[in-house]
């Protein structure tokens, strides 16, 4: 393993699931592989951890999941986003660029 | 927040759809995972391997998930419980010990809280707004003493009613025993006289019929109406509705039943149920036909109910000044008595309940101690449980650390541990009901007077006290234990095993045992001090003799008696008596111990001013046979004579007290004195007889003297006569065949009843024998928790120390020395406990004293008792596992783990 993979901050997962989310519904799994691939395996997500976050975002209303096929048609279950999860992708978005900037900004300047 | 609660009721009612279906979506996961690493080449085997590491552990992610969807409380909480219930199934002998102790401690305090509840707290049924509703209590200063006094006359009443402007509602109320029915069939009952203003404060409507109006009860006389009460319409009229209309004799005048009051309707009364209610004005005029004109009848309660807006203070300021131009208005027709200022008149407004008021007696204090004391047996059955609990989380260390490792949190292990205790206190709470209900019978029968005090499972005050103290219970039995027990390095626990490497005391056990046995202390010294002052009180001579004496009370009903004929009936209820079998003697009186008593005022002697000042005389006359029936008996002299009759020469009897009163250091034989005024003749003292006691137990005490019955007749006329009939055995045998064979004499209405003289002193002395049954019931309670604990703490250091006892008898230990060892740690527990109890109780002992009958709190004999009793438990409790330790045998301890 390599050494400049990173531990995920406090709260950034249901961020990243909610993005991984907005193209479209997907499963557990796929979410996983997902976020692995984009991140260039730099994140370090332990794909249990998945679950618990994706049960809690349910519970929240910002996803809602359904059983359906998979590709390789089994049984699955499909997470999708719902309208208040958009709005709250939006916000969050928004949030972490201002954050990220903000902590940029004192990193060169300071 | 819809989604969510809809997510969340899911979770709860769906609990087992939900778990599959995280399980397969868990299962979907590990299989897609898996077929990446086999298309990348691994083999099966390896490829799912792979795929279970960098999922992670199983049942915590599956535990989290279920923690994110919410409902986890309730949930996990039924998962605990099922799991705490099979460990308790796996052990029911320590399961059984806890729930026993738990039962007898919270059924304690149970059945306790019903008695106190009542006495202090619970307001009559059916009242609205208790909390406006007041007593009122008049104040004043008489005799250089501030009085306070809650009976009234009714035309102090209808002051009040007239002159306050701080109430929406007054009423007027007492209660008498009074005949109700007629003929054989009358019985003395409670009876309560109320205004009809009374049943505005409740809020319940009659069970059938009507309460009476105001227009029914209206001065000079109220209409002759009658309101039954709900029991005695069930008892006596089976409930019919039929009985609206009928007439029923109470006392001395017929009424027409109108209404029954709804069930458990007694109006403000705290004694029996009442089983009639009557215009206060038809009882009132059938009695005196002046009550409403003047204030020399003091007879009967006023209850208030404060309007809204007006604070106690100012409810009390208005009746004060009522109260003081009421005052005012009495002096007008009685010139003689001090003004309002002078003695300071006030009045004020109390709660409703008696004992809560200004005269508080020994029972609502002795109850009190005695909760306190429920109290305190709780906490130790806490200590011990908590002992109990405490030694089982040591044991349980391997498997605790265990599924820390295994990655469950400590916050769920704590919970699972206090879901534990809380069954083990739930299971406790039920049988403490049990024993409340059960036990509880016999305390109510013992203090309460109202006969109709409802049960504990169906009254719903007690049912959440004992909720309540159940949940407390668990939290103290609990919550130390469990920390306890997550609390250390799992790898050291893990490696350790079963033995630790030395035995180690722990501090809290020890801590709970010393509280436990000091408590007991307490609690059996209390016992002690009870018992001997019960035995005080019992051994106490009241100057008669109590078991062998029937009072008999002729009433007389709807027939007016010449002085002749009363005395005739009189004369004859004697012979009766004495004819019947198994009487030994009858004398008339004219005055009877704690029941009624004659005061002439103090006698006057020559050459002695002021007797008054001395106390209370009390009058009492009686028959030749009087001091041979009462068992009274006499000092010197004579007692009273058939030769003392109205034309001979008048003579007295002194008792002891009052001789040295008079006159101290001379003989009282032959001297003279008289009584009622000074121009009455004067009377010779031929005896002086032991001293005797019918106002109170204790105290100073009492002068009384004693005119033969002729004489006194003959001076004083009419009486309204009792009589003493001495039995040969216990009264309570003869009660009924006296009443039954006296009956046919009486003229009319009239009627007779016979009670046992005890039943007018028990009453008395109830609150010292409640004190000692109750002390004694749980000082012995707590002796028996004493010892579980202490046997439990040795048995399990026993336990602990295998190895090391092990060791020692290898190295050559004796017997004697294991066994002096550790009993020597018990008895060492005990006699801290010994001691710091003893501080405890001399300490506290000053609130006792005053509910003691002359019993000193520091009683080195009962300390000495207590100590022995502790010891000798201590001793017992640990031989046991004491004998146990010497049979160790070293070759298996040493090689054991």
């Amino acid at each position: 393993m390599s050494n400049d993979r990173l531990d995920l901050p406090q709260g950034t997962l249901d961020l990243l699931i909610l993005k991984s989310l907005s193209l479209g519904a997907q499963h557990g799994w796929a979410i996983s592989e997902r976020l692995h691939q984009v991140s260039r395996a730099t994140l370090q997500i332990p794909q249990g951890s998945l679950y618990p976050a994706l049960h809690r975002l349910e519970r929240q209303g910002w996803i809602r999941a359904e059983w359906g096929a998979s590709e390789n048609n089994r049984r699955a279950r499909f997470y999708e986003l719902t309208r208040t999860g958009r709005k709250q992708l939006e916000t969050e978005t928004a949030a972490w660029d201002k954050l990220t900037s903000a902590v940029a900004l004192v990193l060169r300047m300071a | 927040m819809l989604s969510d609660l809809r997510f969340r009721l899911r979770a709860l009612f769906d609990r087992s759809r939900m778990e599959r279906e995280l399980d397969d979506e868990l299962r979907f996961h590990l299989e897609r995972e898996t077929e990446k690493h086999m298309r990348a080449g691994l083999p099966h085997a390896e490829a799912e391997r792979l795929a279970q590491v960098t999922f992670g552990g199983m049942s915590r992610i599956k535990d989290d998930t279920r923690d994110s969807r919410g409902v986890i409380g309730i949930e996990v909480f039924q998962q605990d419980l099922r799991y705490a219930w099979r460990g308790l199934r796996s052990r029911p002998g320590f399961a059984i010990a806890v729930v026993l102790t738990l039962g007898l401690g919270i059924g304690a305090n149970t059945a306790m809280f019903g008695i106190v509840d009542r006495l202090l707290f619970r307001p009559p049924a059916h009242l609205s707004t208790p909390d406006r509703v007041h007593r009122v209590f008049a104040r004043y200063v008489w005799d250089g003493k501030e009085r306070a006094e809650g009976s009234f006359a009714y035309t102090r009443f209808l002051d009040f009613s007239r002159l306050t402007r701080s109430f929406d509602r007054i009423a007027a109320a007492t209660t008498r025993r009074l005949p109700v029915g007629s003929g054989a069939e009358a019985r003395e009952m409670n009876v309560a006289p109320v205004s009809a203003t009374l049943f505005d404060f409740f809020d319940a409507r009659p069970a059938l019929g009507r309460y009476f109006a105001p227009d029914e009860d209206r001065t000079p006389a109220g209409a002759p109406v009658a309101v039954l009460g709900y029991g005695f319409w069930q008892s006596r009229y089976g409930g019919r509705a039929d009985v609206l209309g009928k007439s029923l004799h109470v006392g001395d005048a017929v009424y027409t039943i109108v209404g029954v009051a709804p069930e458990g309707f007694v109006g403000v009364t705290e004694e029996a149920a009442p089983a009639v209610f009557l215009p206060i004005t038809a009882f009132a005029s059938s009695r005196n036909r002046t009550y409403f004109q003047n204030y020399s009848w003091t007879w009967h309660d006023v209850v208030a109910r404060r309007k809204p807006d007006a604070s106690v203070a100012e409810a009390s300021r208005d009746l004060s000044a009522a109260f003081a131009q009421s005052w005012e208005l009495e002096r007008q027709l009685e010139p003689s008595l001090p003004s309002a200022a002078k003695v300071n008149a006030r009045a004020e407004a109390m709660p409703v309940l008696q004992s809560r008021g200004p005269e508080v007696g020994r029972d609502a204090k002795v109850v009190t101690w005695v909760m306190g004391v429920a109290f305190i047996v709780l906490l130790v059955a806490c200590a011990n449980v908590a002992n109990l609990l405490l030694a089982r989380a040591v044991s349980r260390r391997r498997e605790i650390a265990l599924r820390l490792a295994l990655g469950v949190t400590r916050r769920r292990l704590l919970q699972q541990l206090l879901t534990e205790s809380l069954l083990l206190a739930a299971l406790g709470g039920i049988a403490g009901l049990a024993a409340a209900q059960w036990g509880g019978q016999a305390l109510r029968a013992l203090f309460l007077r109202t006969e109709d005090a409802s049960a504990v499972m169906t009254d719903g005050r007690t049912l959440a006290f004992a909720a309540l103290i159940t949940l407390a219970v668990a939290l103290l039995t609990g919550l130390a234990p469990a920390i306890h027990g997550i609390r250390g390095d799992v790898a050291d626990s893990l490696k350790s095993g079963r033995r630790e490497g030395t035995y180690r005391r722990s501090r809290l056990r020890s801590s709970l045992l010393l509280f436990q046995s000091a408590f007991s202390v307490v609690l059996l010294i209390g016992a002690g001090l009870f018992v001997r002052s019960l035995a005080n009180v019992r051994a106490l001579r009241l100057g008669y003799d109590l078991e062998p004496l029937v009072y008999v009370e002729a009433k007389p009903r709807g027939v007016n008696l010449s002085v002749a004929q009363a005395n005739a009936l009189a004369e004859r209820i004697i012979e009766v008596a004495e004819a019947t079998p198994g009487i030994r003697s009858a004398s008339l009186a004219i005055s009877v111990p704690f029941y009624s008593s004659e005061g002439r005022g103090a006698p006057f002697v020559p050459g002695r001013d002021s007797l008054h000042k001395l106390g209370r005389f009390t009058l009492q006359a009686g028959s030749a046979k009087y001091f041979q029936t009462l068992g009274t008996r006499i000092m010197r002299g004579r007692g009273i004579s058939d030769a003392d009759h109205a034309t001979s020469a008048p003579v007295i009897v002194i008792n002891e007290a009052m001789a040295n009163a008079i006159w101290p250091g001379e003989d009282a034989l032959g001297k003279q004195m008289r009584i009622g005024s000074d121009t009455n003749p004067y009377m010779t003292v031929v005896g002086v007889v032991e001293n005797m006691r019918g106002r109170q137990l204790t105290g100073d005490a009492e002068f009384w003297y004693y005119l033969p019955i002729k004489q006194y007749l003959a001076r004083f006329g009419s009486l309204y006569p009792y009589a003493f009939v001495r039995v040969s055995g216990r009264a309570e045998d003869y009660v009924e065949t006296l009443r039954r064979r006296l009956q046919p004499l009486m003229p009319g209405e009239s009627y007779v009843s016979a009670v046992p003289m005890r039943s007018l002193v028990s009453p008395r002395q109830r609150s010292w024998e409640f004190g000692a049954t109750m002390f004694v019931a749980f000082g012995a309670l707590a002796l028996v928790l004493a010892a579980i604990g202490l046997y439990s703490v040795i048995a399990y250091a026993v336990a602990q120390r295998t190895h090391e006892l092990g060791v020692r008898i290898a190295l050559g230990a004796g017997l004697a020395d294991v066994i002096r060892m550790i009993v020597g740690q018990g008895v060492a527990f005990a006699a801290a406990g010994v001691a710091i109890g003893s501080v405890i109780a001399l300490w506290a002992g000053k609130w006792v004293e005053p509910l003691l009958f002359s019993q000193k709190v520091r009683d080195p004999l009962i300390y000495l008792a207590v100590a022995v009793a502790l010891l000798i438990v201590a001793l017992v409790a640990t031989l046991r596992p004491a004998l146990r330790a010497t049979r160790v045998d070293p070759t298996v301890a040493l090689r054991a783990d």
